[in-house]
């Protein structure tokens, strides 16, 4: 509850700041404003409650999302600094934004009311429209925001539409209220739970409604990408769980089928796509795919594990992604070709021999992502495949695997460009926030890798 | 002849319904098949117009109203400013790609079958006149719901605004610098 | 943190700082470091041996959960009880002495900071295996000392035939080691948990002879004799011997070697369940202790002597273990400890007067020129012979009465290979230290003392190989036997479920003539050795120029022709219709099919990235119209359909 108000507040006053002739203030300032509202999460710890007539549900897991999000947005937003030097820029808007994206964010992790959902979803997905045009001179970026809009706009209609069929059938927007297993209103219920499901795996970019990925995660600027890739998805990810094991788990039998074709059709679109992409970028919105993938075969498993395999998955993942792009970001602000930042695999040829932190961290994340054993990616894999074969499908883990093996092929990619020999290196300075950023995320990744239980004792 | 025997005995309110509909309908055909931007605009305020309409049969005033002022009035009356400030008339993309319209036809047809069966098959609940609160859809009552059950949802509707508002006027102020391709 | 987690630290502490520093941190740190770390543990050892002594409980030092995988808990714990520290003893003390005996022998060696980096590496591994609270960690340990001692073996990598010592003995481990791993996967499922407490606690409720009791044990038993050499994986240690000399003392000597016996003392509940599988230890045992006596009688090479000695008196462990006499089998891995680092010791500090000659053919006379190292040497050769007062007495004959009393066919063997220790090992040293010197005359100028950081050890441990078997004194002199009633404790489940064990049969008389048999034996192979290599000055032959039995003995009954035949030729030529046929008529098309197929998949999955914002769009709306069919089609028909036949009626 706390950070909600809280964040909603500091927004507001990073706007004013905005004012200011000082713009060296905003970045530190949002920074200080994101750790009060990590604090303030903590205010409901061991005090589960609920808030507003049932619309928020405060209890530890969901203050151990918020604290993911808040923190997987500190260590995104790290990497903004020096961002005034451009004196186009205009640091007030793009961090308080960031603010507001989170509180829709926190309400996706914690609703109680399909309200609050609806509300969270469009309130992180306008953010994310904006800041996908930020960088308003690079016409791409305007097209993937523009694209990003039309389809989201779609997709919501889709999920509103879903919420009032929902209402139509049960008479409530509270989840949880009541199992409702169908009778004389099935067919409202049904058509609810397919279209609140397609308006919320849009947003995690579940094939086949990925289209928007790679075209958006190209376009937007490299540092919105990794906030897409991360919070987006770990807000969505806890939403859909939110949703499928309340008020839709006594509809298992009805969306199962539907979840492991999506699965299926994610983890081969998202890896096959990947293999044959020359962008860092594009190769990530592919993997990004595959991962929601891997994460939704976590919701076929029993519920009991799942929250748990879901968050240990976004934290790996999220971790890998800020370490993966973080290297994009410092590797390519040296190398800007017609006009554009260099975004290719190739730019990271020779980066062992340039730069060997960059490489190890780059390489590390790689892996992780990959799910190489001794990275944390490997066990949110196995905690994932785990689930599933709780249920029985085994059909699916065997993709999974297979997929697997191919994804083992693209994140190798990188690595092997950054070891290989090249002749002519330009130097790459990393200022000394990137740096500890960096190692956060490696030794977390590794770490992670070793002790998995660290994190999953949680719950 | 069993059709037209159920028309001879539809109520006034049935009738009007229908009425509405077939505007609602006419008016939504017409926004996406009329080639010129300003009759497609023309055609959306009236779809909004007949919506309204069916608002008012549902005993919510205050969302017809709304509806009217804000969409048909405000936002169309943008889109009719955009739309005419761009001067976009001569320029309007044909439809020229087929596979695409059919494709799309066929598509959505399908989703129409499928939703208007499973309606069909839906026993509909019946309102109860004796028990009905008329004042149900009234300012009033959406007003105090409002300030009860939703209020935090209400409250936070404004961060939504505001995120729309600081991220128009963001990407909406001139920027120095060349653009990029 | 308690004190015990300290222990393994410090070895880990120094690995890190002469691995991550190698060639970064100077040659006069690098020592200071790594025998720092080594007698850090030790006395970290000595404290925790009287916080242990002080309330006399096991102790279990849980550092975090490691594990959880459904009911399964696995926590990184340390255990320490009696049979835990007194290997700490061994593996910390023997250990720090020969870190400070590395100091001197390696000091020419360019990989001197490696070499100590990989110490400390093994002491960590070999320290986590013997201190785990679980089959786990010991298992960890396991392969963490294999790896060690594979690292060490081939540290001069520069010959080819090292590195093939050291890819032999990686191999032999590893066939092993699997037995190890099916032996906790079999545990799990028995027990479903790793504990020992708890696998000990609910072994005790099992009958004797329990079937998968046997299976367990016989595994777990797999991995002893890889990592202990017993037949038929011993043919690497001989070969390990390619490694520098202090390795060879302290991992094929004194401690690795030796855990398979401690694994087989710590999981005695679950052996003294399954008397089959003892009886196949105590004849592997007797078997192993005969055949490698048996080759070490013609070896002239000072090292491979010692190291066929070791698997001999390895075989002397198991078959103590074997008839359920597990403070005997371990007696004796302390005091072969002992005699055995003081033996490669010593002979490491031959070969370095004798300016890196090991074949004793070449030798002679060195009494007079490195004394110190001769009289050590000396020691520890009455000790391994079994001469009493010294420490392998009191072990070895522990063992042999209670072999007698088990099986008298199999004492008559273990018999026979004394004997032939006995004469061995004077042998080895007759001609090493007596006689005339039969080197070149460049040899000759050059022998020297070794420096004192070498001589210390050897001191130390002599002084140990005399009195460390006082720790156990047979009960017929009336002494108390001190490693007996301090081990106790381990073997109240072994007694639990087998009201025989313990017992002891033999009249005072019986033991008496067996001791003296056995003393009389190995006075007689003196005698024998004697006659033979200093009376007639027999000069050692060429092996070539052997006949007959000696010829087979010579060249180790041509075991590794036979493995080479047996495993090494028939795995080669499957492996090259593996790779002919299988490999690339049939996997690489499936491969390259694969890879074809997925590049065919990827150019129609990127088809669709067209970049026409109402494409996409149509995508998902078609995408949308699947899934309501997919969800709610069969529904809706059916629901149709009975419409449709209730209105045609």
């Amino acid at each position: 509850m706390y950070p909600i108000i809280s964040l909603s507040v500091t927004g507001l006053l990073t706007l004013f700041l905005g004012f200011s002739e000082n713009k060296k203030i905003v970045f530190p300032a949002s920074i200080a404003f994101l750790l009060i509202a990590l604090a303030t999460a903590f205010i409901d710890w061991n005090a589960p409650g609920f808030y507003f007539n049932d619309m928020l549900q405060v209890n530890n897991t969901s203050i151990v999302f918020w604290a993911i999000l808040i923190i997987s947005a500190i260590l995104i937003m790290g990497f903004s600094e020096g961002f005034e030097r451009f004196e186009f820029a205009q640091p007030a808007e793009y961090f308080a934004i960031v603010q507001f994206s989170l509180v829709g964010a926190i309400m996706m992790v914690s609703f109680k009311n399909l309200i609050m959902l609806f509300l969270g979803i469009e309130i992180l997905s306008v953010a994310m429209y904006v800041l996908t045009g930020a960088d308003k001179r690079n016409i791409r970026g305007n097209e993937a925001a523009l694209k990003y809009f039309l389809m989201g706009a779609f997709a919501t209609g889709i999920l509103l539409f879903g919420m009032a069929m929902f209402y139509g059938a049960t008479g409530t927007f509270n989840i949880g209220s009541g199992v409702f297993i169908g009778g004389d209103n099935s067919f409202f219920l049904w058509i609810g739970c397919t279209f609140m499901l397609i308006g919320m795996l849009f947003k995690v970019a579940a094939a086949p409604f990925h289209l928007w990925t790679p075209d958006v995660y190209e376009g937007a600027p490299t540092i919105f990408t990794a906030y897409m890739s991360t919070i987006v998805k770990t807000a969505g990810f806890v939403a859909l769980f939110k949703v499928l094991s309340t008020t839709f788990s006594g509809l298992q039998d009805f969306w199962w089928i539907m979840i492991a074709v999506l699965v299926t059709l994610s983890l081969m679109i998202g890896n096959i796509g990947a293999v044959s992409q020359n962008s860092f970028k594009r190769l990530m919105a592919y993997s990004s795919i595959s991962h929601a993938g891997f994460m939704l075969l976590a919701l076929l498993g029993d519920h009991e594990n799942a929250l748990g395999s879901i968050m240990f998955y976004s934290v790996v993942y999220t971790l890998a992604t800020i370490s993966a792009f973080g290297v994009l970001m410092v590797v390519s602000k040296e190398r800007i070709e017609k006009g554009r930042v260099y975004e290719q695999n190739d730019l990271f040829k020779g980066l062992a021999q340039n730069n060997g932190f960059l490489a190890t961290v780059l390489i590390i994340a790689m892996l992780s992502l990959a799910g190489i054993p001794l990275t944390g990616g490997f066990w949110g894999k196995f905690f994932v495949f785990r689930d599933a074969a709780s249920s029985g499908l085994f059909w699916v883990i065997i993709m999974a695997v297979l997929m697997s093996a191919i994804a083992i092929y693209y994140y190798f990619k990188p690595v092997l460009l950054s070891m290989s020999k090249k002749t002519s290196l330009e130097s790459i300075t990393i200022n000394p926030l990137a740096k500890f950023i960096f190692a956060i995320t490696t030794f977390g990744t590794i770490v992670l890798g070793i002790f998995p239980w660290i994190l999953r004792s949680l719950f | 002849m069993e059709t037209l025997e159920t028309i001879k005995n539809l109520t006034m309110t049935q009738w009007s319904f229908y009425a509405v509909s077939v505007l609602t309908l006419f008016g939504a055909l017409g926004t996406i098949l009329s080639k010129n931007p300003i009759h497609s605009v023309i055609y959306l305020i009236m779809t909004f117009f007949s919506l309204s309409a069916h608002y008012v049969l549902l005993n919510a005033q205050f969302l017809a109203a709304v509806n009217i002022v804000v969409y048909a009035g405000a936002i169309m009356v943008l889109f009719l400013f955009v739309v005419m400030f761009l001067n976009i008339k001569d320029e309007a993309p044909e439809l020229d790609n087929n596979k695409i319209v059919i494709g799309a036809s066929i598509v959505g047809g399908t989703i129409g079958v499928i939703l208007v069966a499973a309606i069909r098959l839906t026993e509909s609940q019946k309102i109860d006149p004796s028990t009905y609160q008329i004042k149900t859809g009234f300012i009033e009552t959406l007003g105090q719901l409002l300030y009860s059950k939703y209020l935090l949802p209400f409250e936070l509707v404004s961060v939504l605004f505001l995120i729309a508002m600081s991220g128009a006027v963001m990407l909406g102020r001139k920027e120095k610098g060349e653009r990029n391709f | 943190m308690s004190l015990i987690a300290l222990i393994p630290l410090f070895p880990l502490i120094g690995f890190l700082i002469n691995g991550l520093g190698y060639k970064k941190i100077p040659k006069a740190i690098v020592a200071p470091v790594g025998i720092g770390a080594a007698l850090l543990s030790f006395i970290t050892t000595v404290l925790v041996y009287f916080q242990f002594k002080a309330d006399g409980q096991t102790i279990i030092q849980p550092l975090f959960d490691w594990i959880t995988v459904g009911g399964l808990n696995i926590s990184f714990a340390f255990q320490i009880d009696q049979l835990s520290i007194i290997m700490l003893f061994i593996i910390t003390g023997v250990g720090t002495l020969i870190h400070l005996y590395s100091k001197g022998y390696m000091s020419h060696d360019e990989g001197y900071g490696k070499f100590f980096a990989y110490l400390n590496l093994f002491l960590f591994s070999m320290l986590l295996l013997v201190m785990g609270a679980n089959y786990l960690i010991m298992f960890i340990g396991w392969e963490g000392v294999g790896l060690c001692s594979y690292l060490l073996i081939g540290f001069w990598n520069k010959r080819s035939d090292f590195g093939d010592a050291a890819r032999k003995a990686f191999i032999m481990n590893r066939v092993g080691d699997l037995g190890f791993l099916i032996g906790i996967f079999l545990i799990i499922r028995q027990f479903g948990t790793l504990e020992y407490l708890s696998v000990f606690e609910q072994a005790q409720g099992l009958e004797m002879g329990n079937i998968s009791i046997m299976f367990i044990t016989f595994c777990l038993f797999i991995g002893a004799m890889g990592k202990s050499a017993q037949i038929p994986l011993f043919t690497w240690l001989p070969d390990a011997m390619a490694g520098p000399t202090p390795v060879s003392a302290l991992i094929h000597a004194a401690t690795m070697v030796t855990s398979g016996i401690y694994m087989v003392v710590r999981s005695n509940v679950l052996y003294t369940l399954s008397p089959d599988t003892l009886e196949f230890i105590a004849w592997i045992g007797t078997l192993t202790a005969l055949l490698a006596a048996s080759i070490a009688l013609f070896q002239n090479d000072i090292k491979k002597v010692l190291a066929y000695s070791t698997v001999s008196q390895l075989g002397y462990m198991f078959i103590g273990l074997g008839v359920m006499a597990y403070t005997s089998g371990f007696f004796h891995v302390i005091t072969h400890a002992f005699f055995k680092a003081l033996l490669f010791l010593g002979a490491g500090s031959v070969i370095h007067a004798m300016s890196d000659e090991q074949d004793i053919s070449k030798m002679g006379g060195l009494w007079s020129k490195i004394k110190i190292t001769a009289a050590t040497f000396l020691i520890g050769t009455i000790a391994i012979s079994g001469l009493p007062p010294f420490a392998g007495f009191f072990s070895k004959d522990e063992i042999l009465a209670h072999v007698f009393e088990h099986n008298k066919a199999m004492w008559a063997l273990a018999m026979v290979g004394s004997f032939m220790t006995a004469f061995y090992m004077f042998r080895l040293f007759f001609l090493t230290f007596t006689g005339k010197f039969r080197g070149t005359k460049e040899q000759e100028d050059h022998l020297h003392e070794s420096p004192s950081s070498m001589t210390i050890p050897l001191i130390v441990l002599a002084g140990l190989s005399i009195v460390g078997g006082f720790i156990g004194f047979p009960e017929i002199f009336h002494l108390p036997h001190a490693l007996a009633d301090f081990l106790s404790p381990l073997y109240d489940g072994s007694r639990a479920v087998n009201p025989e064990f313990g017992l002891v049969h033999l009249s005072h008389s019986t033991e008496w003539m067996l001791m003296g048999f056995s003393v009389l034996l190995a006075a007689v192979a003196l005698g024998v050795a004697w006659f033979i290599y200093v009376k007639k000055e027999t000069q050692p032959a060429d092996p070539s120029q052997l006949g007959g039995i000696k010829k087979v003995l010579a060249d180790k009954y041509y075991l590794d022709e036979a493995y080479q035949i047996a495993f090494v030729k028939p795995v080669e030529k499957a492996s090259q219709f593996f790779y002919s046929t299988i490999d690339k008529k049939a996997i690489d098309r499936v491969v390259e099919g694969t890879g074809d197929l997925t590049s065919l998949l990827n150019r129609l999955s990127t088809k669709l990235q067209t970049g026409s914002t109402g494409f996409y769009i149509l995508v998902m709306s078609i995408a949308v119209a699947a899934i309501l069919i997919l969800n709610m089609g069969t529904e809706i028909a059916d629901q149709f359909f009975s419409i449709f036949n209730a209105q045609t009626k």
